[in-house]
């Protein structure tokens, strides 16, 4: 048995502990007294040290021991919630997320023993109370004294019912004439306890240092699957005492309590042929008197097999029981290739059953038609598999925003919704950077200090929202303040002082235009650079990122209001519906995700605005832009004199018309890379197969607009 | 004689032809050989790229080596191949090419480097020699390197 397994597990269980650590400590900020908050929050720290300890990061452990010190006098009442202790806490927390990333990285935790912090919470400890130091010596050993007190009390002990098979009473009969003792014990491990098979497995340790392990029941390899409940019994020679065992295997962690004594051979169950039947109902039996008393609520009938029930192996304190399964990623982008693959054939199937007029062939018309719909939905699925929820993301930016309202000396408030939102599970890899940078820059930029608010009759604290949501195909993520919003005229005249746009530019430049200056490389408007943000790096990096996710981001601002960055990005990457059309000849895709309608315009109702050709379409004025130019394709010779085809495309709010040769229709179709070699074209995002083989490109409306 | 002959190597090469000159192309690089297919025009690219191509559900650019080596334009006959080269950094590319010979094995001593490197050669790391004649070895980086 070798720890190393539980790496993996570890992790992310002590990455959920620190998150609802850091979640609980802010909701203390707010609310000192809030009785369930502190339990949860001792609850996590302890469970913590556990696992740090089981896995054997003594650091860690100690950190946490003490952090546990700490609200375990919160929870007696002797310490009171103070503002320093809350800064202390949240160090505690960095401190361990360090460690837990050295060990992510390397499998050791490191070398920092973090002793400022230890003495800070030790500090707290000492400066509570002076009844606090009695009080957890006291806890400590009636803890102990519980051992032996359960062990005296040991009535009808589990570890009485193992039963023994040839092999075992030989080598006990061996032991005893060696002047070893056999002992049983039982070892109870706390409900709570999530590693309970490296648990069982460092209990097994202990003995064995002190005498021989003969059998266990569970076998060894159950309690190595964790295919026990919270109890296993196990029968040791030594030539040690009892005492000694059993406080040897009650030092572990998580173990609750630990009973045994010293065997009587004559009185246990020996398996021999004529004792099996009788055997098997007195375990049976065992087990159902255990059952009521450890877990009511699984009724389920007890098989007669001798393997433990394995209902509920869910730890306490998380009653949704999410039955899900780890896959690596890759394999998922394997089996999304595969369903590409297939929807590549499937296209092919629909083209060549729509070629032949045979009236024969309807029965393949109508597979066809099925099949469609089944690879739709099988492609569904699978990219439902990889949806992730942006929880992961969002949820360390309350503590964030804390830590920058501390800093920047302002105050603000954090409000976010739809974090059950779901996407794609590279896109939520990579949109953490981009989603901080916005949010530090609203907290940096866009709020006011508190007297400049006061001024302005606003509220003093400032609100800054982070709102997730669906809308078509899109998950839209919006970052929002109600401070001071974009100064344009202080943007337009750094941009001309930097030299990005010239004093005439200026001039002529829409509000809006010198609002996207900001995502110019190098722009920076902050005044004084403060290491929050306005590094002269930042929104470039987060259009650049947003863009590499086939997404986009908009700013709309109101001086003196506040400012809205919407980000807005694609539910998945690999396979779109889009519009085919026709263009000189040529096909060409685009996504519908993009495309407002489709308009057949008379040619007569085309106007020229600036020289530009523009529509009048239900009260707005749309650009034309003809796909012919653009896409440098041949004209054809009989064009419509009178009309035209024109796909509205939309970007945010902009619109604009795309204007093409033919209308094929909707396909579903693959994204494929056009290769690295080919990267120059900027308005073609990628290239999708059709169903004769022949290769068609994805027109990005988003550049054109 | 052992020795000398574990000095020595030999790289097998595909011959090609282009107008009248064959050319050699290092074996190792090919992936494929295909016939002459529809192409895909994509627009704002380099004029010596024809297009992309569907190559066994890869999306594959396309490049005319006439073109690229500023000889006369390609004309398509019924011998016209696209090569399709793998490359480590920048994947699947094909080449144009008039016709597709044979393969020959060079050893490394009968190939010589050409001199000049600036002139029309710039795609011709040397020249081997066979029983049939000469041929030029392309340089394949520099087929499909941006800059020239």
């Amino acid at each position: 048995m070798d720890v190393s397994q539980y790496l993996d597990i570890f992790l992310d269980e002590a990455g959920e502990h620190l998150q609802s650590l850091s979640d609980q400590i802010m909701i203390l900020e707010q609310e000192p007294e809030n009785e369930d908050t502190i339990n949860e929050i001792f609850r996590a720290a302890h469970s913590l040290k556990g696992m740090a300890g089981t896995m054997g990061y003594k650091n860690m452990q100690n950190l946490t021991h003490d952090m546990e010190n700490v609200f375990s006098e919160v929870r007696n009442g002797n310490i009171k919630i103070k503002s320093d202790m809350i800064d202390v806490l949240f160090q505690c927390l960095d401190a361990l997320e360090a460690y837990t990333n050295n060990i992510r990285e390397s499998s050791d935790e490191g070398s920092e023993t973090n002793e400022n912090l230890i003495k800070a919470l030790n500090d707290i400890l000492n400066g509570g109370s002076a009844g606090s130091d009695e009080g957890s010596a006291e806890a400590k050993p009636k803890e102990e004294k519980k051992a032996p007190e359960a062990a005296a009390a040991s009535g009808d002990e589990p570890w009485k019912h193992i039963k023994l098979g040839d092999t075992e009473t030989t080598v006990l009969g061996e032991a005893l004439k060696q002047g070893k003792t056999p002992y049983g014990l039982t070892v109870k491990v706390q409900e709570s306890c999530i590693l309970k098979a490296a648990r069982a497995f460092l209990v097994f340790k202990a003995v064995e240092e002190l005498g021989e392990v003969i059998i266990s029941d569970p076998s060894t390899q159950d309690i190595e699957d964790e295919k026990f409940e919270f109890e296993f019994s196990l029968i040791t020679i030594s030539d040690k005492p009892l005492d000694q065992i059993i406080s040897a295997a009650s030092a572990v962690s998580e173990i609750e309590s630990v009973t045994g004594g010293v065997l009587d051979l004559d009185n246990t169950e020996i398996e021999s042929e004529e004792d099996e039947e009788e055997a098997a109902p007195t375990a049976e039996a065992s087990e159902s008197t255990e059952a009521p008393a450890e877990a009511p609520k699984t009724n389920a009938p007890a098989p007669a097999s001798a393997a433990p029930a394995k209902a509920d192996k869910k730890p306490v304190g998380k009653p949704v029981v999410n039955r899900t399964v780890r896959v690596d990623i890759e394999k998922l982008d394997v089996l999304m290739n595969l369903v590409s693959e297939l929807i590549i054939a499937k296209n092919s199937l629909v083209a060549a059953s729509g070629s032949t007029e045979d009236r024969i062939n309807s029965a393949i018309t109508d597979q066809v038609e099925y099949l469609e719909s089944v690879t739709t939905s099988l492609h569904e699925s699978v990219m439902k598999v990889r949806m992730v929820p942006i929880e992961s993301v969002v949820s360390k930016f309350p503590r964030m925003i804390r830590d920058l309202s501390k800093k920047l000396g302002k105050k603000m408030e954090l409000y976010m919704s739809g974090e059950d939102t779901e996407l794609d599970r590279t896109v939520v890899d990579e949109i953490g950077d981009p989603l901080m940078h916005l949010l530090r820059n609203s907290a940096d930029h866009g709020l006011e200090s508190a007297e400049i608010r006061k001024e302005r009759g606003k509220p003093e604290v400032g609100s800054i929202f982070l709102d997730a949501y669906q809308e078509g195909n899109n998950v839209i993520i919006e970052v929002r303040d109600d401070g001071n919003g974009i100064d344009t005229e202080a943007v337009k005249a750094k941009a001309i002082e930097r030299g990005v746009i010239t004093p005439e530019q200026g001039d002529n430049m829409s509000e809006k235009e010198i609002i996207d200056l900001l995502f110019n490389a190098g722009f920076s408007t902050a005044k004084v650079v403060s290491d929050v943000s306005g590094r002269g790096v930042g929104l470039d990096v987060v259009k650049s990122k947003i863009e590499s996710l086939s997404g986009e981001v908009e700013v709309k601002s109101r001086l003196g209001e506040g400012s809205t960055w919407t980000i807005r990005l694609p539910l998945t990457l690999a396979i779109i519906q889009a519009l085919m059309v026709t263009v000189g000849g040529e096909k060409y895709a685009i996504s519908l995700g993009s495309i407002q309608t489709i308009e057949n315009i008379s040619r007569s109702s085309i106007k020229l605005v600036e020289n530009k050709e523009v529509i009048h379409l239900r009260g707005t004025v749309i650009p034309l832009i003809d796909l012919h130019d653009v896409l440098d394709a041949p004209r054809l010779d009989e064009e419509d004199p009178e009309h035209i085809i024109v796909v509205i495309v939309k970007k945010g709010d902009k619109l604009a018309g795309l204007v093409v040769d033919e209308l094929i229709g909707q396909q579903e179709v693959v994204i494929k890379s056009l290769g690295k070699y080919i990267n120059r074209c900027k308005v073609i995002s990628g290239a999708t197969i059709l169903g004769d083989g022949e290769v068609a490109l994805i027109l990005d409306a988003n550049v054109l607009i | 004689m052992d020795e000398l002959s574990t000095v020595r190597t030999s790289i097998q090469y595909i011959v090609v032809k282009l107008g009248e000159e064959r050319f050699g192309i290092n074996i190792s690089y090919v992936d494929n050989i295909v016939r002459m297919q529809r192409m895909t025009r994509v627009p704002e690219v380099a004029p010596y790229i024809k297009g992309v191509i569907n190559l066994r559900g890869e999306v594959v650019p396309v490049m005319s080596t006439r073109i690229k080596m500023g000889l006369e334009p390609d004309v398509e006959t019924n011998a016209t191949r696209i090569i399709i080269l793998k490359f480590e950094q920048q994947g699947f590319i094909g080449f144009i090419v008039d016709a597709v010979n044979e393969v020959v094995t060079l050893d490394t001593e009968s190939i010589e480097k050409v001199a000049d490197q600036k002139q029309d050669g710039a795609f011709v790391q040397g020249v081997g020699k066979t029983n049939d004649g000469l041929i030029s070895i392309l340089d394949l980086n520099a087929l499909i390197n941006e800059q020239v």
